[in-house]
């Protein structure tokens, strides 16, 4: 019997409403008041809206349909123990130079998958769950914030669902040197969807950062949000990879706001998956903050794949640094919108956003999309965007000297990657991910 | 060990460059192929090397015994041709050693050889470098990417020295070199003449060929060789310019 509810309600909304109501998958055990009064009230938004359709303009690019027709619901509570399966994924995907490793099953922290025994002090890490036993005021302060806009259907069904995720708050002032790595994984014994929501705090010239990685078994739907708090001279950097199965969606959401001077390096690396959807929204809050969103994506088969970048101004003399590579083969598709926002009075922002993309056949394609939008007179803001080919002069010079054309092609595509990895600061953090991506490369054109 | 007989190309909108080419080249000798603009000689390295977007129409090009124009220029690399390049190909991206072992190994496998360790690829770099006057830095950036002509040209010559072909051409590879450059450059070609090695230099300018004396030197005009001499006639080519070949061909 379905809920009866006085909002509202779109009918691809409906099951999940009615998931929500059984209680089961809505609110857990124990959870406060807020959080439950929380839930309910994203649950509603969600009702309201329903799914994006195509004919909204940020989610133009992608096809949803198989989503509003067939529902996946939250994967349910008890998380099945974690196989030889598993731990094979989890050897494979691991990253050697990690400071502590969190690893989420399906959606849910796995304590003995995870090493986060033996932390600095002034810093927290842990589950989202136990965050909200233990740093309730920390959980509820970021959840509760206003959010940057209003129709964010997906963030509305996580907020409603989310299960777990993890949750790392650095003290002021507390620097970590190595990455904290979070490695998400889905078992494959689950189906249905799998909502994380997390949370990074860095503190007042604070310095961090962090390794993403999201992989697994079978089919799922993973709708991810990460929320950043950076204070003031704050240093984050988040490296997200998403090596996700043929047959798996992924909703990937980055909010973050940034305090003055505080720095943000963002890199996303869409190698797996069969829809990949991965935003980033970014409120410069405080005076000459500077952020760096960079990324790639490589795609083949059927993959979709969109890179969707806000960045909003709000505040005088912010920096922004946007450079995105996308690579399509098969009949792949891939898209880019990136949006700057510069409000009236933040003066002498300097913006800048690259979009370069390579469609390897004739039956794939990438849409590129910048939209600046500029409300103050005093400031530096470009884009380029640019959708083609290998170069033919390059291949052929390379062929002359033996290369065979397959490896040519792989080395110019790798080439042509590499350059926006290699904006990733940490050397570790580089190795790995071209080790990816040399992986991804190689069955690119199978 | 090259042999042209009759070779037609024409460019994909029609144009006939080439109308008849016969050329033999044996193993141990150095060739120039001389010609003022527009009467062929890039195209003729290009037919040669395999480049796309010329229709060879009529002839045949045999090397070491097997058609040439049926292989991929990928093949006729690793069979030992090499075309060092009027306008090397900046690749950003990717880097000159990298570029370089890649190059090495794929034509090693090809011979059935073991591959080099990097070692092994370092000390054999090290040794060509010298003789070309190339820094180390240029090994460490991106193939030909914010090279100076000169620098790219001798890259060319850097590649054919560790590459060690059977076959070099050279398109103009002293155009745009100041003296010292030039010199450079032919020390490297004259260090990589041997007795199983064929060489063809194609130059618009005598100047080359004071460095490096070539065995036969040929005159390119329309499309045609219509003058075949020893070194003596490019210093007479040089002396009554190009202007008097519209009779001859």
């Amino acid at each position: 019997m379905s809920a009866v509810v006085d909002f509202p309600v779109k009918p691809e909304a409906r099951p999940y409403l009615d998931a929500f109501g059984s209680g089961e998958r809505g609110r857990r055990a124990g959870e406060p008041d807020w959080l439950a009064g929380y839930r309910g009230r994203s649950l509603a938004r969600f009702a309201e809206l329903g799914f994006p359709s195509r004919r909204s303009e940020a989610w133009r690019y992608l096809d949803l349909r198989a989503l509003e027709e067939t529902p996946m619901l939250p994967a349910g509570a008890v998380r099945p123990a974690a196989g030889a399966a598993t731990h094979a994924r989890l050897a494979a995907v691991g990253f050697a130079g990690a400071a502590y490793r969190l690893v989420l099953v399906d959606g849910r922290f796995a304590p003995e998958l995870s090493a986060i025994e033996g932390l600095s002090s002034g810093v927290w890490l842990g589950s989202t769950a136990a965050a909200i036993a233990e740093r309730p005021d920390l959980v509820r302060s970021a959840i509760e914030a206003p959010s940057f806009e209003t129709a964010r259907p997906f963030a509305a069904l996580n907020a409603a669902f989310f299960a777990d995720g993890f949750v790392l708050d650095v003290a002021p002032g507390v620097v970590l040197d190595r990455p904290v790595e979070i490695i998400h994984l889905a078992s494959g014994g689950t189906g249905g969807s799998l909502h994380t929501r997390s949370l990074v705090a860095v503190g007042a010239g604070g310095r961090a950062s962090i390794l993403e990685t999201f992989a697994g078994h079978g089919s799922y739907w993973r709708n991810d949000v990460v929320e950043l708090r950076l204070a003031a001279g704050a240093e984050f950097a988040r490296v997200g990879l998403v090596e996700e199965t043929a047959d798996a969606l992924h909703i990937g959401e980055m909010l973050a706001v940034l305090g003055p001077a505080s720095r943000l390096a963002s890199f996303v690396l869409l190698l797996g998956g069969r829809t990949v959807r991965h935003e980033a929204t970014v409120r410069s809050e405080g005076e000459a903050t500077h952020c760096a969103l960079h990324g790639a994506f490589m795609l083949s088969g059927r993959q979709e794949a969109n890179i969707v970048t806000t960045v909003d101004h709000a505040a005088p003399g912010g920096e922004t640094r946007e450079v995105f590579k996308g690579v399509a083969a098969g009949r792949a598709h891939g898209a880019f919108q990136g949006r700057i926002t510069v409000r009236p009075g933040a003066q002498k922002v300097d913006a800048h956003q690259l979009s370069r993309n390579l469609v390897l056949s004739p039956r794939a394609a990438i849409d590129t999309k910048p939209e600046l939008e500029i409300y103050a007179d005093d400031v530096k803001c470009s884009h380029g965007a640019a959708v083609g080919d290998l170069d033919e002069a390059a291949l052929f010079y390379l062929n002359t000297r033996g290369i065979a054309r397959e490896e040519a092609r792989r080395m110019l595509i790798e080439a042509f990657v590499r350059e926006a990895v290699e904006l990733v600061d940490s050397p570790l953090l580089r190795e790995h991910l071209l080790s990816r991506l040399a992986r991804r490369l190689a069955k690119l054109e199978e | 060990m090259l042999e042209i007989k009759n070779l037609h190309a024409r460019l994909a909108d029609g144009r006939e460059i080439l109308r008849g080419i016969d050329l033999a080249v044996n193993s141990g000798e150095v060739h120039a192929i001389m010609g003022p603009n527009g009467s062929g000689k890039s195209t003729l390295a290009a037919v040669l090397a395999g480049r796309d977007g010329y229709d060879v129409s009529e002839g045949t090009v045999t090397y070491l015994g097997r058609d040439l124009l049926t292989m991929p220029a990928d093949e006729r690399a690793r069979e030992g041709l090499f075309l060092a390049f009027q306008y090397p190909v900046e690749i950003p991206g990717v880097n000159n050693m990298y570029f370089l072992r890649a190059a090495i190994n794929a034509q090693r496998r090809h011979r059935g050889e073991p591959e080099l360790d990097a070692g092994q690829f370092l000390r054999a770099v090290r040794a060509q470098l010298k003789l070309l006057d190339i820094g180390e830095d240029l090994l460490q950036r991106a193939v030909n990417v914010g090279f100076s002509g000169g620098e790219k040209k001798r890259n060319e010559i850097f590649q054919m020295a560790m590459l060690a072909p059977r076959l070099a051409i050279l398109d103009e590879t002293d155009s745009g070199l100041d003296i010292d450059a030039l010199k450079v450059v032919a020390r490297g070609v004259n260090q990589q003449r041997a007795p199983d090695r064929a060489i063809v230099m194609i130059t618009h300018y005598q100047r080359l060929l004071s460095y490096v004396e070539p065995d036969r030197v040929h005159v390119l005009h329309g499309g045609r060789i219509v003058e075949s001499g020893d070194k003596d006639l490019a210093v007479e080519l040089e002396r009554r310019g190009y202007g008097l070949l519209g009779d001859a061909a």
